[in-house]
């Protein structure tokens, strides 16, 4: 499922967000996307995501294109999205945080939860194991049974990668997955982030930790104002003037 | 058992079942219907008519719970487009309006004089409190069954939904739900158990008028669940109950306080609803039983 | 001339709920939250008119009773109230000014009693323009609305505290990183609303009967008028309030009394879905 998008300019009021934003990534890529702050990356998620409808352009995933499509409309064709800022369901536990996310649920469905209630305990056992999975996997076993709004801000960047693993993923956009998280998670979620990718699951990720990133992701995309200003091999992008001058530059 | 307790409970009962409903709005969604009494009201003029022109009564406590459950399908279709505060103000909205369709459609529920005279319940049981035993034990069943399905619903897919649609909606959203149906959903059935309360009203109070359906009922509802925890099914009986306590307390102030009249024990009520809203909005707003998490 | 004659009784109307929508309006747009108190407010500055007046008998003296009782009101639920409040959702001070409204109806029930209360207004010839009939004392009463609105306005864009509230209103991040000190333009916010609110309440006790239950049922046609015109937009309440005033007035002959009032709740719903910024408002997200 290749990802393209083309030409993407979004306007708030006088400010020009996104001015023509082009990039793709084929299936199972792993690519980064950094830049200063506005520079549009995370406009650029919301639109991909369908939570920002564009003033012009379009999405395209895999054959279909993703254009007035809703956002959740969007995830279930298996491209999934996390937030710069944790949306984890705060009173739930971390387990039933993952389980809300189990698609096609029978016991959704008022019908379904009092007239099958067989299928509907059979399902609940197997998206309950398919969480604890997840939850092993991500190594979230000792807060399983905490309420999500609890966690730490890393173990909320944690928590939603696994709920878009709940979804059957095959794209999945990372905002700032390391934001907050301390160096040793760090290296953690970088590993798993690749076993993911083995799997075949592509990755777009934004990142202000440019040495977790570049550790991480092959392919590099740099965004300021609202365009994609350099992209390819990490070490060559971060040496681009251009580069250097708009975002170094600017850190520095 | 005697008739004082007996009146009391029933009365607590019907509180129970609007504050089930209100739980599964809020408490669980996280929609703020301000306009809860509006439900309350449609289901107690739908049995209330039924009855009165000769209709079976069950097919009146159906009525209730289905026309109420409609009116809440708009409401529900409205709410997917307006932030929780704006939807607050039009639910409120939408229970003044029922007041006014009400007063004014004089020649479906006789306006401001209202409809006398509305069958009691078992009225053929005529032995002591015997009629109002049976109502309660009926009561008791429905308040049960109901508790029992919002159990199961609090424990099932459905139920993290909803949870999830309070906590948050994007997040939601972002993983591929879509919270319209839910939200729909549970303002049609907490609608549908305000008309099943309103029912059960307008058949033990046996004479309704308009006035009986003003928003300070809404608040009521919103004070118990308050006061029992919001988003626990638990804390809408606990709370329901203590509000009782309060309400019924209060006229025994009269006892202290001789030559309190009715007007002024309503304002007594009106004005501790109002402190108690500003007090716990301020020192505990989830309530005294703690918060929206479950366990 | 029958409906010219409507139009002229739906502006008095609409003067009311346009005062009133402005109180609301000025709280949305500088404390962000729906005052829901703001009806039950009303019938304090109603009480307080009707004491001044029967002391007095003057319209002066009772306008004068409603704008510093019903300020102080006011002030006094900011302090002991919504000043607590601050940084918590729109929803929680919602429910706390619902709260504060019932507990100033159980007030004014327990100290006035429930029954209905008249202002003793003499009786003048009315006068005749054409068809139109024009109460003398309805004049004055919008003189003094306009006295009341040139006040605030004039306040609101000639004064630096009335500038500092609109900054505040406009962006309160910016206007609080630029220096403005928000417990003086909250203060003086609460007096200012407490002052529209009182001669609103003046106005609609004297129209009609003083009662405990006057205000509340203002409410709906206020916050009409608020989103109407825009939140946050005071002009805009202001028009919007003469205008729901005018269509109540002209809609009564078609569907009756009682139902004039649900025209604000259809005026409601109708602008909250199809446009939501009102007739004057900025863009703002109502979902």
């Amino acid at each position: 499922m290749t990802l393209a998008i083309r030409n993407i300019r979004v306007a708030f009021g006088g400010f020009q967000a996104l001015d023509g934003v082009t990039l793709s990534m084929a299936a199972g890529d792993l690519v980064g996307l950094i830049g200063p702050n506005g520079a549009g990356k995370s406009t650029l998620f919301s639109v991909v995501s369908g939570f920002i409808a564009p003033d012009s352009g379009e999405v395209r995933f895999g054959d279909a294109p993703l254009d007035g499509l809703s956002p959740s409309a969007r995830a279930r064709t298996g491209l999934l999205r996390t937030f710069q800022v944790p949306r984890e369901f705060s009173h739930l536990s971390v387990r039933d945080n993952l389980r809300a996310a189990a698609p096609g649920q029978v016991g959704e469905g008022l019908v379904g939860l009092f007239f099958r209630p067989g299928e509907v305990a059979r399902q609940e056992r197997a998206v309950t194991e398919k969480a604890d999975a997840i939850i092993a996997f991500l190594k979230l076993d000792r807060v399983a049974d905490v309420p999500a709004g609890r966690l730490s801000g890393g173990q909320k960047k944690l928590l939603e990668l696994g709920r878009a693993l709940m979804v059957e993923p095959r794209t999945i956009l990372l905002d700032e997955p390391f934001a907050g998280v301390n160096p040793v998670l760090i290296a953690e979620i970088v590993e798993r982030i690749r076993e993911l990718n083995a799997r075949g699951i592509g990755f777009l990720v934004i990142e202000h930790d440019l040495q977790a990133l570049t550790r991480l992701v092959p392919v590099l995309h740099v965004m300021d104002r609202g365009r994609i200003l350099a992209s390819g091999d990490p070490a060559a992008v971060l040496d681009d003037p251009g580069v250097r001058a708009a975002y170094l530059g600017g850190v520095a | 058992m005697d008739a004082y307790l007996a009146a009391i409970a029933i009365v607590a009962l019907i509180y129970i079942l609007l504050a089930l409903g209100l739980t599964l709005q809020y408490g669980l969604t996280g929609l703020i219907n301000f306009g809860h009494v509006g439900f309350f009201a449609i289901g107690a003029y739908a049995a209330a008519i039924l009855a009165t022109h000769g209709a079976p009564l069950v097919l009146g406590f159906v009525a209730a719970a289905f026309f109420a459950g409609l009116a809440a399908w708009p409401i529900g279709l409205v709410s997917l487009r307006l932030r929780d505060d704006y939807f607050a103000i039009v639910t409120l909205g939408f229970s003044e309006t029922v007041r006014l369709v009400i007063t004014s459609e004089k020649w479906l529920t006789n306006g401001v004089q209202g409809i006398p005279a509305i069958p009691r319940l078992f009225s053929g049981l005529t032995v002591g409190i015997g009629a109002q035993l049976a109502v309660l034990a009926v009561l008791l069943a429905v308040t049960g069954a109901a508790v029992l399905a919002m159990r199961r619903i609090v424990r099932s897919p459905f139920g993290r939904i909803i949870e999830a649609i309070r906590d948050n909606e994007d997040g939601l959203r972002a993983l591929g739900k879509e919270p319209a149906r839910f939200k729909v959903q549970v303002l049609i059935l907490g609608a549908g158990l305000a008309g099943l309360a309103g029912a059960f009203y307008a058949h033990y109070i046996t004479y309704i008028v308009p006035d009986q359906f003003i928003p300070l009922v809404t608040f009521y509802v919103w004070m118990a669940i308050i006061i029992g925890g919001v988003g626990r099914i638990s804390g809408a009986v606990v709370g329901t109950a203590l509000l009782m306590i309060l309400l019924e307390g209060s006229r025994f102030i009269r006892d202290v306080v001789p030559g309190i009249s009715e007007v002024e024990m309503a304002s007594i009520r009106l004005g501790v609803i109002g402190i108690l809203l500003v007090l716990f909005t301020i020192y505990r707003p989830q309530g005294l039983m703690g918060d929206f998490s479950r366990k | 001339m029958f409906y010219a004659q409507l139009v002229v009784n739906g502006l008095l109307q609409g003067l009311i709920v346009g005062l009133a929508a402005l109180a609301i309006t000025l709280v949305f747009g500088i404390g962000r939250f729906a005052n829901a108190a703001t009806g039950d407010a009303m019938t304090f500055g109603a009480y307080a008119a009707l004491l001044g007046h029967g002391l007095t008998g003057s319209l002066a003296a009772a306008g004068l009773a409603a704008m510093a009782a019903t300020a102080a009101l006011s002030l006094g639920s900011y302090a002991l109230v919504f000043r607590r409040l601050a940084g918590r959702s729109a929803v929680a001070l919602l429910v706390a000014s619902i709260g504060v409204g019932f507990a100033i109806r159980a007030g004014l029930g327990l100290g006035f009693g429930h029954g209905q209360q008249l202002f003793s207004v003499p009786l003048v010839r009315p006068i005749r323009l054409g068809e139109v009939i024009v109460n003398p004392f309805d004049l004055q009463l919008a003189a003094v609305a306009a006295v009341m609105l040139a006040a605030v306005f004039g306040l609101l864009h000639l004064t630096p505290i009335g500038r500092r509230m609109r900054a505040v209103a406009d962006n309160r991040d910016l206007a609080l990183v630029s220096g403005i000190r928000p417990e003086r333009v909250m203060v003086a916010l609460w007096l200012l609303v407490g002052a529209v609110t009182g001669i609103a309440g003046m106005m609609l006790g004297m129209k009609t009967v003083v009662s405990p239950d006057l205000g509340w049922e203002m409410l709906l046609p206020a916050f009409a008028a608020t989103i109407l015109g825009g939140i946050g937009s005071p002009l805009g309440a202001l028009l919007a309030g003469l205008l729901l005033g005018v269509a109540q007035e002209l809609s009564t002959p078609f569907v009756g009394f009682t139902y004039k009032l649900a025209i604000s709740f259809v005026v409601l719903l109708a602008v909250l879905l199809v446009r939501p910024r009102g007739l004057f408002g900025r863009i703002e997200g109502v979902r």
